[in-house]
């Protein structure tokens, strides 16, 4: 009975909030968030992963912010123009915003932010260092200048260019702002017990009117995702993320609790080495390359292993990116295709070959190598899987020691797949890629100086036929997240790279 | 330690029944057994492992790596859709459960059985050693046995795993060496006191030399707390085994072991409970079996115990 | 008793040189941590750039050097992954497991030793079997395992505790634990409780079977004066070297209940810097960690040559 009340006076108070804006309602209850990593840190440039950054942001704004589609709009700065040449980047500053600390933002705090964020010790400098120059022109307005065009420039600055105040770092020190981070964000640091939880309060200077419409918001770290499941089940977190589809199938009947399930920008693939271990063995051969992947089935594996739940790839470019092609099928199942594959490469009594994989580093993997490896046997290939701990996986990766055939996963967060196909298939420019074919380097490098998006969706276009002809991967699925929420969380809306900003989300109570 | 006490009972018991022929001596041991119930259903558990690692091949169901992913999480034959070909049911990969369980005891016996037999014979050894000669020998081995003890156990372990990588010989070799100490401790204790109870001495006043003590009186009386050690230290390398492997650092994930079962199936606890029900009842099972056959073998072994229970 | 004490000591001392060495050259061989560092688009020669930075290409005793000379001082530098001194990272973690760790021990005795004496002094009866039962299942029920159980159990079937995480009391400045560490603490305890009351048990039946017990029996002492005045006070003097080693290891053993239950102490934190091979603090935990128990096992020799003199002289 209590609901439809509250939602009219919801609903009146939302359209007298319309005509008298001062009277927005105040910010009210707390909001519980279990995250599955221990944030390494507050301060964006230096947050090592993703569940850390998305929690640092609540705490900052950049100059742009991607709406609901993906597509760059104006946060920070009010407006910007771009040269001629799309060199040359020219941002309108908002006036009157402040940091927490009282301190106001301007053109010099960009410039800070800039230099601070490139610096040497910064986990993300690669990211401010796409910036060859930003400069103060006058208080409320910057330019920022690239070498050649970027098209992904202003998504790079949404997605990792917080705004830090100069003045307080330069009092507080750097160890001082890891203590007591303080940006222009929705929120305000109140306090972290490490490994414990963190906690936010709402700001409530910020500049976005009527927003956030929490009081307070705690993050919660709990790496053991059955721990999480048993959490919400119990009502002490009312957000919980990376669950896997069984987790989220036992929680679906449950009244209290809400299901979403959304694509999330990530690949997973087997990589195949021609730069050194994979030298001379079968693997350089594109008739076994392509019989690979018509031999495992990825279907029954998301059947099995995902309730059925994730996208089988056609490439390395899923199906939100800019440029994806929809007339490609993926290959399908279809041993006998592989094993006349297999025949015309010369391997009709098949071979044998390494295989590694990451232990732990995500949602049943090692189950998927393990049943990759079943399949690869059916048309003969025998493969020595070894599931390695994942920071000596990496070890290996980096330098490009790891066996012929071997797992991974790429995510990506700009919306556009040419940051994780420079990395999986740079070659020798890209530490992470064990792959080398002059064609595609020749695409992507072409990609990366095409500024107009139609000119450089019909290169995508090219690239992924071409790298469907000759996979330089098996490809695998683009998986799903699942995510729980309490039935009393209203508007929550969780982004593909697996981010969320919860400025305005609420509590019903 | 303080039990000076002991000195008295164990010599003599074990020179007692070494006149008595090696027929007379079981059938002594097994109205022993059968005099504590506890003891005997110890026995018969852990042979029913033993054997079911020996038989492995004649009575499982499946091959224990053959996947069916069509045929994934099929509950326990007495569940609403269980199904008799899978008794225990199936994994994630559709891999029979029974049949894994099976297979898996042959990894933690073996894993037990020769982690033991590392430690347990280069303890013997370096124990000898270290209470025979005494002295500096005897204080730079005993520095050593601490230093092992007084390490961190699962960064060490930790280490080990990721530098030579998931195999069943690299479990064992893990096992074996960090359980080394243990053994040493022992041997050192038994030769201390024998040599403190003029045992050793008169054998020495008649010209006997050192391994001939060795072996006629200090071996012997060794080697009742040197079996019961390594029932426990075998039943502890099996529940450490799945301590490793729920960490994923055991052998190999394709290979059945109780340890990857469990690890797998506690991600799946809360919907299809059974996949990892099974290995952690496996893993009870052997230890109570032999927890129990130890108790029971240190007590018969210690003859004050038995004059108790008289 | 003076020079006792000094030479444990002394041996206390090279054990944690000891335990140097190995950390520091154990780390050594799992590769570096260069390539966890970087962003995977990193070039090569970025790589390399960071791996000047951080000193990893030095010579070895070069940087064995640099860390015993720290570490004396307690600093293991800053940590890869949290850009902080790794001791400010343990001390802040430190509050956490100690609450833990005295918890489950005071949960293990409570219940342990008092089974344990019931036990040992009614061979063959209920008591007994019971104490038997409690020792065996310590022994043979995986503690990580039997966590998750609770977890469903106790928080999510019947909501009676908490599901994850520490919550406290602020009383009087002073910080108390509250039921939230109840279900972390008896499963991590569980293994303790075991050991307790089969170590009580047999010390108590073996005590029974001296000849100076069975004299005051003999003499007509009453159960109450021979349990005081013999059973209990030689029980002790041993108990106490068990509860110390016990402690040792709930101090530094509780990764998996930690990990599992959301509990932010040192188990968790070594959890997740082994996950990073975050090399700094890894180092800094495994030698923490040792001095803890190094130092407890130097109390408990110290309390027990105290106690019992024969002990003095034996070495």
């Amino acid at each position: 009975m209590r609901k439809p009340f509250f939602a009219t006076i919801m609903a009146v108070l939302a359209f007298s909030g319309f005509l008298w804006a001062p009277a927005a309602a105040e910010p009210r209850g707390s909001l519980r968030v279990a995250i599955a990593t221990m944030p390494n840190s507050l301060d964006v440039p230096v947050a090592a992963e993703r569940q850390a950054t998305t929690t640092a942001w609540h705490l900052y704004n950049s100059l742009t912010w991607l709406d609901d589609s993906g597509k760059p709009v104006p946060a920070l700065a009010e407006s910007w123009t771009v040269s001629e040449d799309g060199t040359t980047y020219t941002f309108q500053l908002r006036k009157g915003v402040t940091f927490h600390n009282g301190e106001p933002f301007t053109a010099d705090s960009v410039v800070f932010s800039w230099k601070r964020g490139k610096g040497n010790k910064m986990q993300w400098k690669k990211k401010w260092a796409m910036a060859k120059s930003v400069e103060k022109v006058d208080d409320y307005t910057v330019r920022v200048r690239t070498d050649g065009p970027n098209p992904i420039l202003l998504r790079v600055i949404a997605d990792y260019w917080a705004m830090v105040p100069p003045k307080y770092i330069a009092k507080v020190g750097e160890k001082g702002f890891a203590k007591h981070p303080v940006g222009t964000g929705p929120f305000r640091f109140v306090e972290w017990k490490k490994g414990d939880r963190i906690v936010f309060e709402a700001n409530p200077d910020y500049w976005e009117k009527g927003l956030p419409k929490i009081k307070k918001l705690i993050f919660r770290p709990i790496p053991e995702s059955s721990t999480r499941v048993a959490a919400i089940r119990t009502g002490e977190v009312d957000i919980v993320g990376r669950l896997s589809s069984e987790e989220a199938g036992t929680l679906k009947g449950l009244k209290n609790i809400k299901v979403i399930t959304y694509p999330v920008d990530r690949v997973y693939y087997i990589a195949f080495n021609n730069m050194t271990s994979g030298k001379g063995t079968p693997v350089e051969n594109r008739e076994v390359r392509l019989a690979m992947n018509y031999a495992v089935d990825v279907d029954a594996i998301l059947d099995a292993l995902f309730e059925g739940h994730g996208r089988p790839l056609t490439g390395f470019v899923t199906y939100k990116n800019l440029g994806y092609d929809k007339d490609l099928k993926p290959y399908g199942y279809d041993v006998k295709k592989a094993k006349a594959l297999m025949k015309k490469a010369g391997y009709e009594k098949g071979f044998k070959i390494d295989f590694a994989c990451p232990a732990g580093a995500y949602t049943n993997f090692e189950q998927v190598c393990q049943a990759i490896q079943g399949y690869l046997g059916d048309i003969g290939v025998e493969a020595d899987l070894k599931i390695m701990e994942s920071g000596k996986y990496w070890d290996l990766e980096a330098k490009k020691e790891l066996p012929p055939m071997f797992g991974d996963s790429w995510s990506e967060s700009s919306g556009e797949s040419l940051p994780r196909l420079q990395g999986a298939l740079g070659g020798k420019s890209a530490s992470f890629s064990a792959w080398e074919d002059p064609k595609i380097l020749d695409y992507l490098k072409k990609i990366g100086t095409t500024v107009d998006d139609g000119a450089r969706a019909k290169l995508y276009v090219e690239l992924q036929r071409y790298m469907y002809e000759n996979p330089p991967f098996i490809y695998l699925y683009q998986p799903v997240a699942f995510e729980a929420i309490n039935v009393k969380v209203k508007n929550y809306k969780p982004r593909p790279p697996e981010n969320y900003f919860l400025k305005d989300t609420w509590i019903e109570e | 330690m303080a039990d000076a006490a002991q000195t008295k009972g164990t010599g003599l018991l074990v020179d007692q029944e070494a006149d008595q022929g090696l027929g007379a001596k079981l059938v002594y041991v097994g109205r022993l057994l059968w005099r504590d119930k506890s003891g005997l259903l110890g026995l018969i558990m852990f042979l029913t492992v033993v054997f079911s690692a020996v038989l492995a091949p004649w009575i499982s169901p499946h091959p224990p790596l053959k996947q069916d992913l069509r045929a994934a999480k099929r509950p326990p034959v007495w569940a609403a859709k269980g199904d008799i070909s899978h008794p225990l049911g199936t994994d994630n990969l559709g891999r029979d459960l029974l049949s894994r369980i099976i297979y898996g005891s042959r990894v933690s016996l073996t894993v037990g059985f020769f982690g033991v037999l590392i430690a347990g014979s280069l303890g013997l050894v370096i124990g000898l050693v270290s209470g025979y000669a005494g002295g500096r020998t005897d204080n730079v081995i005993m520095g050593g046995v601490n230093l092992i003890l007084a390490l961190p156990y699962l960064v060490f372990v930790v280490f080990i795993a990721a530098i030579l990588g998931r195999s069943l010989i690299n479990v064992i070799l893990i096992f074996g060496f960090t359980d080394i100490p243990i053994f040493v401790r022992i041997t050192r204790g038994e030769v201390l006191r024998l040599r403190e109870s003029g045992f050793v001495e008169s054998a020495k006043s008649i010209g006997a030399g050192r391994l001939r003590i060795i072996f006629d009186h200090i071996l012997p009386n060794l080697l009742g707390p040197l079996i019961t050690i390594a029932t426990f230290e075998m039943s502890a390398m099996i529940f450490y085994e799945a301590g490793l492997g729920f960490l994923g650092l055991s052998v190999p994930p394709s290979v059945p072991s109780w340890g990857n079962m469990l690890a797998t199936g506690r991600k799946y606890l809360t919907i299809y409970p059974w996949i990892a029900t099974f290995p952690g009842l496996a893993i009870v099972f052997t230890g109570l079996g032999m927890n129990l056959f130890g108790d029971w073998l240190r007590d018969a072994l210690d003859p004050r115990m038995r004059r108790l229970k008289r | 008793m003076q020079r006792y004490i000094l030479s444990r000591l002394f041996q206390s001392i090279m054990i944690l040189f000891g335990v140097l060495f190995i950390i520091f050259f154990m780390l050594q061989a799992t590769g570096d941590p260069v390539s966890l560092m970087v962003s995977r688009n990193a070039s090569p020669e970025e790589i390399e750039a960071v791996r000047e930075a951080m000193g990893f290409n030095r010579p070895l005793i070069v940087q064995f050097g640099d860390f015993i000379a720290g570490a004396v001082v307690g600093d293991f530098g800053d940590s890869l992954r949290h850009k902080q001194p790794a001791m400010d990272l343990i001390l802040e973690r430190l509050p956490a497991t100690v609450e833990l760790a005295t918890t489950a021990l005071f949960m293990a005795m409570l219940i342990g030793i008092p089974l344990g004496l019931l036990g040992g002094s009614n061979p063959g009866s209920l008591w007994d079997t019971l104490a038997r039962g409690a020792g065996l299942i310590g022994q043979t029920i995986p503690n990580f395992w039997l966590a998750l159980i609770l977890i469903i159990v106790f928080a999510v079937k019947l909501g009676w505790l908490p599901a994850f995480g520490r919550e406290t009391w602020q009383f009087l400045g002073i910080t108390l634990p509250t039921r939230s560490v109840i279900l972390p603490a008896f499963a991590l305890g569980l293994f303790t409780m075991g050991q307790l009351v089969r170590f009580t048990r047999s010390a108590v039946m073996e005590i029974r079977s001296e000849d100076f017990v069975r004299t005051a029996y003999s003499k007509g002492l009453s159960d109450r004066q021979i349990y005081i005045r013999h059973i209990l006070r030689n029980a002790a003097i041993p108990l106490i070297s068990i509860i110390g080693v016990q402690f040792g290891y709930l101090l530094s053993g509780s990764i998996y209940i930690e990990t599992i239950c959301s509990w932010p102490g040192l188990g968790n934190l070594l959890a997740e810097a082994i996950g990073n091979r975050d090399f700094a603090l890894v180092q800094a935990i495994a030698f923490f960690t040792s001095l803890v128990v190094v130092t407890l096992n130097l109390l408990t020799d110290i309390a027990y040559g105290l106690a019992d003199p024969r002990i003095r002289y034996g070495d």
